[in-house]
């Protein structure tokens, strides 16, 4: 038998951008609407404006990063990468994003399904003028398709469905 | 995928004699990337492609960047696109990088501008005088102050010394750097002949406390050992033939792999790609010895070795 993990996280940072390259802008709270992505981001299906936007991905409508990510990469590489810069709409703290493919989560109010693994992107590198591909290699975050939207805060909790 | 960053030209008027300044923002109004002072801009010019110009504009300024452009009618096509722009135009640019950066451990910085290579002063003087730095821009021009509107307040505080050598004979630029001390961090942006008049000054200073930024880049000296070479792009695994000296942006290109080019010189860091195997031969003039353990510039980078693969 499997063991299912127990675990139960909160939602740290929120950001979203309506274009590719422009900085992410944090938010106190974002609305995601069921099948289509986060109101105002780039990647939000229907008008899509981000880097990807010409590969379309029905799957990317809500993207995760965990917190603990960004602190180890400042203890193993030293290099500091803030909530605002690995581009992702949700960082999160005390969620095992990369147990989760395949899975279905609350995020407050909001029920998504991990689709895949975020992969990192050279993009990335361009934008912020660090060297940080390397280490964001299979640590690079969850996407997910929303079926249940709703406002997600700053502080929600994320549990499993 | 969108390569570019959309921007609307919010601003265009005049700023100087033949020199055309932008404001350029987001279409909605939204912040732009963070950029570095000293920090270029690619603007994608249609039909020619990708046209450095030096951003001018305070980089704390979240929401808009400046570029000033002069007509040079000897050019290759984008400084006559620019003079064409309106408020309101949309134009395209790659993210703006920063090849001709401040040094950060100097506590004195000397600037020698040649007419609009003012520009990227212009960024710098800002973020110098928050910081407290001692600083200051000596401009060189001939036909008229390059950027008046930008320069009155520093010439007013005393940070800038202008040069009409209409006026007055061209000054020595040892003189108006003096002797180097430690500390001391100089900088040239201008015409060919001004930064070898430069370089020749500063010959016997400290490595890397004198920097430069070329207007357009210098010519390629011809390489009698250039060889040909068999070129892989590892993610499609085709390969073609690239003769000696052949230029590798275009066997890149005639692979079909989508590269970004601007200066087309190696100065301007566009083209920069990833490479796996074989032995570059960087001709470039931006890349550092540890970048270049990884990387190249496409287009001017050659080969020592029978077979070069890429990561595209």
């Amino acid at each position: 038998m499997p063991t299912e993990i127990s675990w139960t996280g909160q939602v740290e940072h929120l950001h979203i951008t309506a274009r590719a390259f422009l900085p992410m802008q944090p938010q106190q709270q974002i609305k995601l609407i069921a099948g289509e992505g986060i109101e105002g981001d780039r990647y939000r299906i229907g008008v899509e404006q981000g880097f990807y936007s010409e590969k379309p991905e029905e799957g990317r409508q809500v993207t995760l990063f965990e917190a603990e990510v960004l602190e180890t990469i400042l203890r193993d590489y030293k290099i500091e990468l803030l909530p605002v810069e690995h581009r992702r709409n949700i960082t999160t703290r005390g969620v095992p994003l990369n147990w989760l493919v395949g899975k279905r989560f609350h995020i407050g109010e909001c029920l998504v399904e991990a689709t895949r693994l975020s992969v990192p992107c050279r993009h990335i590198e361009e934008i912020l003028e660090k060297q940080v591909f390397n280490s964001m290699v299979h640590r690079s975050g969850l996407n997910c398709r929303i079926l249940e939207g709703g406002t997600v805060r700053i502080g929600d909790s994320i549990r499993p469905a | 995928m969108p390569r570019h960053i959309t921007l609307t030209v919010a601003e265009a008027r005049e700023a100087g004699p033949g020199i055309r300044h932008l404001t350029l923002r987001d279409p909605d109004g939204w912040p732009l990337p963070k950029v570095r002072p000293g920090a270029h801009l690619d603007l994608q010019v249609p039909g020619l492609g990708g046209r450095s110009y030096s951003l001018c504009g305070d980089p704390l300024v979240a929401d808009a960047w400046e570029v000033a452009v002069k007509l040079e009618p000897q050019s290759r096509g984008g400084s006559a696109w620019v003079h064409g722009l309106e408020q309101g135009a949309t134009v395209e640019a790659a993210m703006p990088r920063c090849t001709f950066p401040l040094a950060a451990e100097a506590t004195r910085h000397v600037m020698i501008a040649g007419g609009i290579g003012v520009t990227p002063f212009l960024a710098m003087a800002p973020v110098l005088e928050r910081q407290g730095a001692d600083w200051h821009l000596h401009v060189l021009y001939r036909a008229g102050q390059p950027c008046p509107q930008a320069l009155a307040p520093w010439i007013a505080a005393g940070r800038v010394t202008c040069h009409d050598s209409t006026r007055a004979r061209r000054p020595d630029l040892a003189a108006l750097l003096g002797a180097h001390m430690p500390g001391l961090q100089a900088y040239c942006c201008g015409p060919l002949a001004m930064l070898e008049g430069f370089e020749a000054a500063t010959a016997a200073w400290p490595e890397g406390s004198a920097r430069i930024e070329h207007f357009t880049p210098p010519p390629l000296p011809s390489d009698p050992s250039a060889r040909p070479y068999r070129l892989e792009l590892a993610r499609s695994g085709v390969s073609d033939e690239v003769e000696a000296g052949g230029s590798l942006l275009a066997a890149l290109r005639a692979l079909g792999a989508k590269v970004d080019a601007s200066c087309e010189g190696g100065i301007c860091g566009a083209c920069e790609i990833r490479w796996l195997e074989g032995e570059p031969v960087h001709r470039d003039l931006i890349l550092t010895p540890e970048r270049r353990k990884t990387h190249l510039m496409a287009c001017v980078a050659q080969c020592a070795s029978d077979r070069l693969v890429v990561e595209l």
